[in-house]
């Protein structure tokens, strides 16, 4: 709201001064007084005289109000005019739709100062002729405004509400529509003032605008450049006025326009890399190696109200050839614990603890550089969403190419043969020619192998799929989970799979991970923690799952968010089996291979 | 390519409506138009000087037929002649038109090459130093005038420092430095719009295009930040921009009738103004007509810039 009040009390201010011009002590602005001519001060002229002579001071302000009379007079006829025509337009659709919309066009095709000149050279200049030249100017945006809201208002439930109770149609449009398209028209309006300023002195000061001796900036400027040298200030001041009034117009603007979208948020806050914390003191890894080893990772993000964990103490062991599937709703912490792994996390999340070791060495605390070595060399990832994930105006064999050519030194014809040979490898029928397609010509399925290809062109060790077949249609998300097991198998990497769907999981997975609000709750070989759940959560994960004819049961409730977990157990408030003692943070205990975060796991598994 | 063919299509049409309205407006101006051109000041001019132009203009002809010879004279390139001195309109554009074409094109380029990489920078150091100072003074040059910077430019790099020339032009045959020279001014000028448009576009479009899935895609291929930011962030970035420069056209030639005018650069706008101050009206529509083509054929290379950059828009 800063942003709102300090152009607007300008903007204010001008206006007002201008509004009362004859109400204040000011000289006579077009008496001519040529003793005094170009001087730079005389009593009463705190601003001197121009070059016949008149007040300057006094020039400024009446100048100011007939800009500003040109700018809103123009303004409010094409707001009522334009928003009329886009109302109905809107409304009735049809040929209104067409004039309207079609007619906004055509102004459209001129070049603005073109047009204007061109009545201008009709009807002769003049203050009138400003006024609608602008007007008919500032049309097309009011309409088009007027129209799209008008269209989206149509459809909205309380526009049909009033409809079927029979109200006529100016009784809607009016009292129901234009309140609510109030927002858009305010911001055109002021756009439409800003520039119609801009543009009134750009006429008057080719001397096609306001009609001397009627005081205007533009006219000020045309007349204090022939006197340039000897009276720069002359030139000076209204050059100052007009373009702090437009300064303060296009900021007010800008804050109108944000408050009027109200998506336009300031944006994330900018925070400062902080080092990455000393390298902790974890015990040496326990042979034989694991191809991945996470520990106690913790990511962290400072929102407004402090800072939330998305991710808290996660820690797992995959080895090479094995496939580790990560459970959990929406919202658990699984997606960003990958990226995490990555280093991709977004800017405002950072790693706080933990290690993630990759072959014995540290991700996390590894320099960028090394890091960006071997993401998509030895580890790779695949994303949800196979749309978005591709960039829409490269070939996709292209861009395949470019993951292989990152990493090693092949000629671009060799990169581009290999990218086909791996597209082939993925399964994509006829890849010399799909090689040369956009992302958007393919199908979700085909993307998604896209994606693959891509994370597999340079042999990693390690591949991480978050949720690679959400995107996707029940026979492909079978399809592209056979083709990664497949892989796996044949190339013997390590498979980190991000998922909510058991049956994944029960299917290609052999250890589970599951996560619940940030936290690892149970985690142990699949058969195992599948055969005999310890964590309620799990549990009702499992019993959530539809088997034959039995009803799934839900788990009621949701995920709460990151600001709001219960200070004890997070599943608490959603566990049947919830009681006093977990009111206070449960540990992640260790039995027999399996872990399990739940104080009452014993009396439970009984 | 029948994507292309509409495109053009949709371009003619659009030139055909520019000149039936400008065609039009002589018509609908209330009361008669001829009487309209020779009054000034409210003062009644003869009836002698009335039925003359009226002839000159044709005005007592039928409308169709009018209409009919002023679109067989335009597919021809016959503008008509001035009502001051009777030289063709066409000529004098054909003279002209080269000067205004120059100087759009050395601000527009100007505009472009300090604005993408400005803006680009902002982006990626986004809250910084210069991101602070550029936008500040994108903001500034947004609500400077083109007019007030150009004679401010004048007073200051003319008048007080003795720089430059305060304007005026020379053929690049003659003294190719000194048409260098006297260019450089009057680009900066146009450009300088156009530069703040850019420049803040370019910072919104790259800021928007660093947070999509498929940057984070390029940077877990192993890219250089160098490589992500060239091929997958800016590349992208360029198509909005694309869009909002072909928007600003409008403008920019607007602007450019005011910097010839303040530089006395002998481009379209000197005859033009002297036109409409003497209702010199075949002039004028000459001059609106082509300039208004100009502004289309932009607008037609802005969409061929724009559907070379992304593929979605021919292929789909």
């Amino acid at each position: 709201m800063r942003r709102l009040w300090f152009p607007a009390a300008i903007v204010g201010l001008i206006v007002l001064i201008a509004a009362l011009a004859p109400l204040l002590p000011l000289m006579d602005p077009v008496r001519q007084d040529v003793a005094n001519r170009l001087v730079a001060y005389v009593p009463g002229s705190p601003m001197g005289r121009d070059e016949f002579g008149r007040d300057v001071m006094s020039r400024l302000i009446w100048g100011a109000r007939s800009s500003l009379a040109v700018a809103f007079a123009s303004a409010a006829i094409a707001a009522v005019i334009g928003t009329a025509l886009g109302l109905l337009g809107g409304w009735f659709r049809g040929l209104a739709e067409v004039l309207a919309i079609r007619g906004a066009d055509v102004v459209l095709c001129f070049p603005p100062v073109l047009l204007a000149l061109l009545v201008v050279t009709l009807l002769g200049p003049g203050t009138g002729t400003l006024i609608l030249v602008l007007s008919v100017l500032y049309l097309p945006g009011f309409i088009r405004v007027s129209f799209a809201e008008v269209l989206s208002a149509r459809g909205q439930d309380y526009v049909e509400a009033v409809r079927a109770l029979g109200a006529r149609t100016p009784r809607i449009l009016l009292r129901t529509v234009l309140p609510n398209i109030a927002g858009p028209v305010l911001v055109q309006v002021s756009l439409a003032v800003a520039s119609a300023v801009v543009l009134e002195s750009g006429l008057s000061f080719l001397g096609l605008g306001v009609v001397p001796p009627t005081p205007s900036w533009g006219l000020m400027i045309r007349g204090a450049r022939a006197t340039m040298e000897q009276a720069p200030m002359l030139l000076l001041w209204p050059c100052l006025a007009l373009t702090i009034t437009i300064l303060a117009m296009n900021l007010l603007c800008d804050a109108v326009r944000d408050v009027a979208d109200k998506r336009g948020g300031g944006g994330a806050p900018r925070l400062r890399l902080v080092d990455r914390l000393l390298p902790g003191l974890f015990p040496a890894p326990a042979a034989p190696q694991p191809l991945l080893d996470v520990q106690g990772l913790t990511v962290e993000i400072a929102v407004p109200g402090g800072i939330i964990r998305p991710v808290e103490d996660l820690g797992f062991r995959l080895d090479a050839g094995r496939t580790l599937a990560i459970v959990g709703e929406s919202g658990s912490g699984k997606s960003m614990a990958a990226t995490a792994i990555m280093g991709l996390l977004p800017p405002a999340a950072r790693v706080a603890a933990g290690v993630a070791r990759l072959d014995g060495e540290d991700l996390l605390r590894m320099p960028e550089a090394a890091r960006r070595k071997l993401r998509g060399g030895a580890m790779a990832m695949v994303f949800q969403d196979p749309m978005s994930s591709l960039n829409p105006v490269h070939r996709i064999g292209d861009q395949v190419a470019e993951a292989i050519r990152a990493h090693r030194d092949v000629p671009p014809a060799k990169a581009s043969a290999e990218a086909v040979t791996l597209l082939k490898r993925v399964g994509i029928a006829d890849p010399e020619r799909r090689a040369r397609a956009y992302p958007h010509e393919l199908s979700g399925g085909m993307r998604q192998r896209v994606m693959i290809a891509m994370a597999i062109a340079n042999k990693p060790r390690l591949l991480i799929a978050d949720e690679p077949t959400t995107a996707l249609d029940v026979t492909v998300q079978a399809a592209i989970l056979d083709l990664l097991a497949e892989l796996r198998r044949e190339e013997g990497m390590g498979l980190v799979l991000i998922t909510h769907s058991l049956g994944v999981v029960a299917e290609v997975a052999e250890d589970v991970v599951v996560m619940y609000a940030a936290q690892v709750v149970e985690r142990g070989p699949v058969a195992q923690v599948f055969g005999r759940p310890l964590h309620p959560y799990t549990r009702a994960l499992l019993a959530a799952v539809p088997d034959g004819d039995v009803e799934p049961e839900g788990i009621p409730g949701v995920v709460p968010r990151p600001d709001r977990w219960p200070p004890g157990c997070r599943f608490a408030p959603r566990c049947a089996f919830a009681t006093v003692a977990c009111e206070t943070p449960p540990p992640l205990e260790e039995v027999q291979g399996q872990a399990v975060r739940c104080v009452r796991w014993r009396e439970l598994s009984a | 390519m029948w994507w292309l063919a509409k495109r053009i299509g949709l371009s003619l049409l659009l030139m055909w409506v520019v000149a039936t309205i400008v065609f039009l407006a002589l018509h609908m101006v209330p009361g008669d138009p001829a009487e309209m051109l020779l009054s000034t000041g409210g003062a009644m001019p003869d009836a002698y000087a009335i039925q003359e132009l009226r002839e000159r203009l044709g005005l007592n002809r039928p409308i169709l037929e009018q209409y009919g010879a002023f679109l067989m004279g335009l597919t021809r390139g016959d503008l008509g002649t001035s009502l001051v001195d009777d030289y063709p309109v066409a000529e004098e554009i054909a003279l002209r038109l080269p000067r205004t074409l120059e100087l759009i094109l050395a601000g527009t380029m100007l505009a472009v090459a300090i604005a993408l990489p400005a803006g680009t920078f902002a982006a990626v150091r986004q809250g910084g130093a210069f991101d602070r100072a550029a936008s500040a003074l994108a903001a500034v040059l947004q609500a400077v005038p083109v007019f007030v910077l150009g004679t401010l430019l004048i007073l200051v790099l003319a008048q007080w420092l003795r720089w430059m020339p305060a304007g005026g032009y020379t053929p690049f045959a003659e003294d190719p430095v000194r048409h260098l020279v006297l260019l450089s001014l009057p680009a900066i000028a146009v450009a300088k719009g156009l530069a703040a448009t850019i420049f803040r576009m370019t910072r919104a479009s790259v800021l928007d295009a660093l947070s999509r899935d498929h940057v984070r895609t390029a940077r877990a291929k192993g890219l250089t930040p160098q490589r992500v930011l060239r091929r997958h962030v800016v590349r992208n970035a360029l198509i909005p921009v694309t869009t909002v420069l072909g928007l600003q056209m409008g403008t920019l030639l607007g602007g450019t009738v005011l910097v010839e005018y303040v530089f006395n650069w002998p481009g379209l706008s000197t005859p033009l103004l002297r036109a409409v101050e003497a209702r010199d009206y075949p002039m004028v529509v000459g001059i609106v007509i082509t300039v208004s083509g100009l502004f289309l054929l932009i607008n037609l290379a802005m969409d061929l810039i724009y559907a070379a950059l992304d593929p979605r828009i021919t292929r789909s």
